[in-house]
């Protein structure tokens, strides 16, 4: 950019900062509106697990209940039998605990094959199997289900953490990523006389650190969040995760009779994944950014 | 002379192992199932394209009905949600990325943490926001619809909870991609004195094209899958009107009667089928415009 058009364009900025500035106000208020109608949903819940069930049918709408009241909460943690909600937080908790660590374990071993040690076919069976897998999964839903109740799978933790280990999506991001480790590193290790297991514990693991957290962070997230899968392969109320759980609480609760008790589970069950949010939200901010494989 | 190395093997074997069981195979027997009479338990009886010509030909046949019914409530939904799910999130990220706005991160922090609640939980407070009594909707705004039971509320609902819980990721795609904008450019563009929008439409927009078609396939081909929003907050109803195909195929091979589960794959293959196609000719269009 020459120097004339710079000293043009400079009064026309001055002008246009002292002056009223309608897009700024326009971005205010669109985003003040949207967080707040964001918000809603989320206060009018936690402020209704606070109210008593009279006072919810009897006084209306309101947003701030007349008399808070924790009765709601031990009701619920009293019933074990036909809506255990911590028992299915714990089994959350356990599943996608296990599923997020077995995940980075298999990508990290995964993504090292494909990028740092040379075989035949190396490339054009990891492209191969990265096609197959573009394929809608829901052609596989039904067989997959055969496959876990073949293995003695169905109700039990396993029919959770096993399958997804399978997905390519985690082993490209991982692959992408060491592949801006440089070769020399390696090689020169390799020419000293270190085996492939010291050179990926010693030199590539602590490198590829960021990525195994952004994609462990998405695992954990999705394992947590999943709802078709585990309605379909548990029945058991007792092994079940909390999102299918939460399914037949309508049906527990019968139907808004007690709608305290109802909001109390449903906020229950937000909590862990916000919590896990507030701790690691720069991650997640980077995740999606290195899942849509854009730079930011 | 050659020495064999098997370390290759430990790296990669196990993963094509669990991707042999648990994605490739299911997949081919998928496809195989959609040809056969199969009750889940028993084994598969080929029966060629018997299931295929009774969903999409036989009027007289209950799958032909629902085949057709939850394609078009699935087709529904992916298109009113699927342009509210790019429009939406734009608008925000460029609210966001305006020079003078301040408290981003916060704005961006309220409007993602609806997408880590679970959809099942969502739906539990959603339906309390709907409700016909003690809801917000109706007491704010003075309404008596019955939300879940009538159309077009029904689907007001099944969207309002997608978009809700949905907009986060493409959100903060966009505003990575609208912050690595040269300002050069909108520089330039103010000097020959193009307006706010004008300089959205003629500077962002084209600069953020790849981003924009890389979440529209994926959004796309993610709400082809639609299940637990229309499970939760409807119920499929009223009348099946909002009964996606992914409902009819869970219903045919794990409801509590007999499954019917090669039916049910010869619509999942039909569904794939769909997913597919649409997903190529968006990466078509993808690869064509990036240059």
């Amino acid at each position: 950019m020459s120097n004339t058009t710079l000293s043009k364009s400079k009064p026309i900025k001055v002008q246009k900062n002292k002056r009223f500035n309608p897009s700024m106000y326009l971005a205010y208020t669109f985003l003040i509106i949207v967080s707040g109608v964001w918000l809603i949903p989320v206060i009018f819940g936690i402020t209704t697990s606070f109210r008593s069930q009279t006072e919810v049918v009897n006084e209306g709408f309101r947003l701030l209940p007349v008399n808070w009241i924790v009765d709601n909460y031990i009701a619920i943690l009293e019933n074990t039998s036909s809506a255990p909600i911590l028992q299915w937080i714990w089994n959350s908790i356990f599943i996608s605990t296990t599923h997020t660590l077995l995940v980075i374990v298999v990508i990290s071993i995964t993504g090292y094959g494909y990028t740092r040690m040379n075989f035949k076919g190396r490339d054009v069976l990891f492209f191969t199997l990265l096609a197959i897998s573009f394929f809608p999964n829901v052609v596989n839903l039904i067989p997959s289900y055969k496959i876990i109740d073949t293995l003695g799978w169905v109700n039990t933790p396993w029919a959770m953490i096993v399958p997804g280990l399978a997905g390519m999506g985690n082993i490209f991001l991982v692959r992408q990523f060491m592949k801006g480790i440089p070769k020399e590193l390696d090689e020169s290790a390799r020419v000293d006389g270190a085996s492939d297991f010291v050179i990926f514990f010693r030199i590539i693991l602590p490198l590829i650190k960021p990525v195994l957290i952004v994609c462990g962070l998405f695992s954990f997230v999705g394992s947590w969040n999943d709802f078709l899968w585990p309605v379909i392969v548990y029945t058991d109320v007792q092994k079940m995760p909390v999102t299918a759980g939460l399914l037949l609480l309508q049906d527990v609760y019968g139907n808004y009779r007690m709608i305290g008790q109802l909001m109390g589970s449903a906020i229950l069950a937000i909590i862990p994944t916000l919590l896990l949010f507030l701790f690691a939200q720069k991650y997640f901010v980077q995740a999606i950014k290195l899942n849509a494989g854009i730079k930011g | 002379m050659k020495k064999i190395n098997f370390s290759p093997i430990f790296f990669v074997g196990p993963h094509i192992v669990l991707f042999l069981v648990f994605i490739l195979l299911p997949t081919i027997f998928g496809i195989y199932a959609s040809f056969t009479k199969w009750n889940l338990v028993g084994d598969p009886v080929w029966v060629g394209l018997d299931n295929y010509r009774t969903i999409l030909f036989n009027e007289d046949s209950t799958f032909y009905h629902q085949f057709y019914n939850g394609m078009k409530n699935t087709f529904l939904f992916v298109l009113i949600s699927v342009p509210l799910m790019i429009i939406i999130p734009l608008l925000i990220a460029v609210a966001l990325e305006h020079k003078e706005v301040k408290f981003k991160n916060l704005f961006q922090t309220l409007l993602y943490i609806p997408g880590l609640i679970s959809i099942s939980a969502a739906s539990l407070i959603w339906s309390l926001i709907f409700n016909k009594q003690l809801g917000v909707v109706n007491n704010l705004f003075g309404s008596e619809a019955v939300w879940a039971s009538t159309q077009p509320y029904a689907w007001i609902t099944i969207i309002a909870i997608t978009i809700w819980a949905g907009i986060g990721g493409n959100m903060i795609i966009y505003r990575a991609s609208i912050n690595g904008v040269s300002p050069d450019l909108y520089e330039s563009a103010e000097i020959d004195g193009a307006g706010s929008f004008r300089k959205f439409l003629n500077i962002t927009l084209p600069s953020i094209r790849f981003p924009l078609i890389f979440t529209l396939v994926m959004t796309t081909a993610g709400s082809f899958n639609v299940f637990a929003q229309p499970l939760m907050m409807t119920s499929g109803g009223p009348q099946q009107s909002t009964t996606v195909l992914m409902m009819y195929i869970r219903d045919l091979a794990f409801s509590h009667g007999q499954s019917i589960a090669g039916m049910a794959s010869a619509m999942a293959v039909m569904l794939g089928l769909v997913i597919l196609v649409i997903s190529a000719i968006q990466y078509y269009l993808m690869n064509r415009n990036a240059v």
